[in-house]
């Protein structure tokens, strides 16, 4: 197998043995879904304070967000931080390889960590809430690649950066509840004040749960979401590889 | 051809030469030491070989090629076991040595590598579940997977326990018999002792000798010190008369003697002339630490030294 398939397979195998990373990057979120659909009485109507739409309408692409929004502030960064503050980096310098490779390797991994989890929430919310399936798919597919790159983008950016795996925890923490804040975890966004909402759109967490529910239900995205998700992508993206630290 | 050439090697961090003007080459199939205290320069020396870092003047040479210009041509034939490199606590054994061995072109069989780092029944256990010496033996395991020719080993037994620390040094002479070239770094002088063929002493980032161990000790031309007790009383004047000795003195009870390393035949055969029987005598010998001292005035920082020898 080649370098990159034999690294994505075994780091793919070390997430899966992270109680905590399982737990919160694939079953919390999907949690938080079931329990507000549950918890709640009437979460699945229409309700008219919510702008016609349910509760779980509004929570299902915040929950794929929340998952998101967890592996890239808190596991990216602290992964990468561990393998800087290991040696592994430096280790990787001493072989024919570059250690980039270990970088692309955590970025896949992870992509295919939060893909799984928006998968797990699309299903639960069709088979558990009878939503219906995304009706823009392809738009929707579109906003969780966007939403993914630029929020993997942020996290790859303090990843590039930190010299331990708790500095980079402590660094996505201190992005992660403004971040989840601006998604509507806590409080649903058509609740909120226009000039937050107005923030939110401008937050890649914000414009991905916009292009989410948007594509759910039919319509294409804002071009404003997905203008804001590309250049978060873009700017954070590049300055990770420019500021990228090898030991 | 040497193995490494290292020819008016300099390297200064914020205006501080940690490495100036070292010169040495390294010879196939020898183990050649790196030896000197603590922040002597000695690692980056090493990295320097390794192409990590780029020296401020002077050339390195890895079986002709330039660590930095022929980066993937270095890389590919020289092993190197990193200062303090760990690896992520919950992989195993065997997917570190896969995951490194898919970087190389032609890598070791792995099942027979672990087996000869005596890690096979450690194949599946996670890094975190190891012994010090077991993760040591993996760090090992990582430099050798390549097939390289030559090994970089930088202070491979820092940490370990005494056992640990002598299987790590089988493990060392093992590497050489199989024909690989090793340069290991250490501050600890029973390393170098017992492991090279030749090493150069470095303090304060300057080459300051480079022979064998035994001629280094021989060059600094020490006296030898032997100390016994006697079944019979013996005049000191007696021995101090010997051509060979230099001092006498009483210690405790015990004669202690100072002079060339030719005086032990003058001195048995002197008291078995006055028939008496030296009891619990013992030869003192001089070590690359007394030499250490003779050269540079200072002693090395002793701290593991004392933990091993205890």
């Amino acid at each position: 197998m080649s370098a990159l398939g034999t690294l994505t397979n075994t780091q793919f195998k070390v997430f899966l043995r992270e109680p905590i990373a399982v737990f919160f990057g694939l079953v919390f979120p999907v949690l938080v879904l079931v329990v507000i659909g549950t918890v709640f009485p009437g979460a699945s109507e229409p309700n008219a304070e919510l702008g016609g739409r349910s509760l779980v309408d509004i929570y299902a692409p915040i929950s794929i967000i929340l998952g998101l929004a967890t592996v890239a502030m808190i596991f990216l960064p602290s992964v990468l931080g561990g393998e800087r503050e290991r040696g592994v980096l430096r280790r990787f310098s001493t072989t024919p390889v570059h250690p980039r490779i270990l970088v692309t390797v955590h970025l896949l991994v992870q992509f295919v960590v939060v893909a799984i989890g928006m998968v797990a929430a699309v299903l639960v919310s069709i088979l558990v809430f009878d939503l219906s399936f995304p009706e823009s798919a392809a738009w929707f597919v579109i906003s969780f690649v966007l939403g993914s790159a630029s929020l993997l983008s942020v996290g790859l950016l303090i990843g590039a950066l930190v010299p331990t795996a708790s500095s980079g925890q402590g660094i996505g923490m201190f992005l992660y509840f403004p971040l989840l804040f601006f998604a509507g975890v806590y409080i649903p966004l058509e609740v909120m004040p226009q000039g937050v909402r107005t923030v939110s759109g401008f937050t890649p967490s914000g414009a991905a749960v916009q292009a989410l529910s948007d594509s759910w239900a039919g319509a294409v995205p804002e071009v404003s979401s997905l203008v804001v998700m590309a250049v978060y992508a873009v700017v954070a993206g590049s300055l990770a590889v420019r500021l990228f630290r090898w030991d | 051809m040497p193995v490494i050439e290292v020819g008016g090697l300099t390297k200064s961090y914020d205006d501080e030469t940690v490495v100036d003007d070292v010169s040495f080459s390294v010879e196939e199939g020898e183990i050649f030491a790196i030896l000197g205290p603590n922040g002597a320069g000695k690692t980056t020396t090493v990295e320097s070989i390794a192409g990590l870092r780029t020296p401020d003047s002077g050339r390195v040479a890895v079986f002709g090629f330039d660590p930095i210009v022929d980066r993937d041509e270095v890389r590919s034939l020289l092993g190197i076991q990193l200062q303090e490199s760990r690896f992520q606590d919950r992989v195993t054994v065997s997917e570190i040595l896969e995951a490194f061995a898919s970087l190389y072109p032609d890598p070791l069989d792995i099942v027979i590598l672990l087996k000869r780092l005596g890690l096979d029944d450690k194949a599946d256990t996670q890094y975190r579940r190891l012994s010090g010496g077991q993760q040591q033996r993996v760090s090992i395991a990582v430099a050798l997977v390549g097939q390289p020719r030559a090994v970089i080993l930088d202070e491979l037994t820092t940490g370990l326990d005494p056992q640990a620390r002598r299987e790590a040094w089988g493990l060392v002479e093992e590497l050489r018999d199989s024909g690989v070239t090793v340069l290991l770094v250490t501050h600890f002088m029973e390393e170098a002792e017992r492991l090279a063929d030749r090493l150069a002493l470095i303090d304060r980032g300057h080459l300051v000798a480079l022979d064998t161990p035994q001629g280094l000790i021989d060059s600094v031309g020490l006296e030898q010190r032997i100390r016994f007790t006697t079944s019979d009383p013996v005049e000191d004047d007696w021995l101090a008369r010997l051509p060979e000795v230099t001092s006498v003195a009483r210690s405790n009870g015990e004669i202690v003697i100072t002079g060339s390393d030719k005086m032990l035949f003058s001195i048995v055969s002197l008291l078995d002339r006055h028939e008496i029987v030296p009891i619990r005598f013992q030869v003192e010998q001089t070590t690359l630490d007394d030499a250490f001292v003779a050269i540079t005035g200072r002693r090395l920082d002793s701290t593991e030294d004392a933990e091993v020898t205890s």
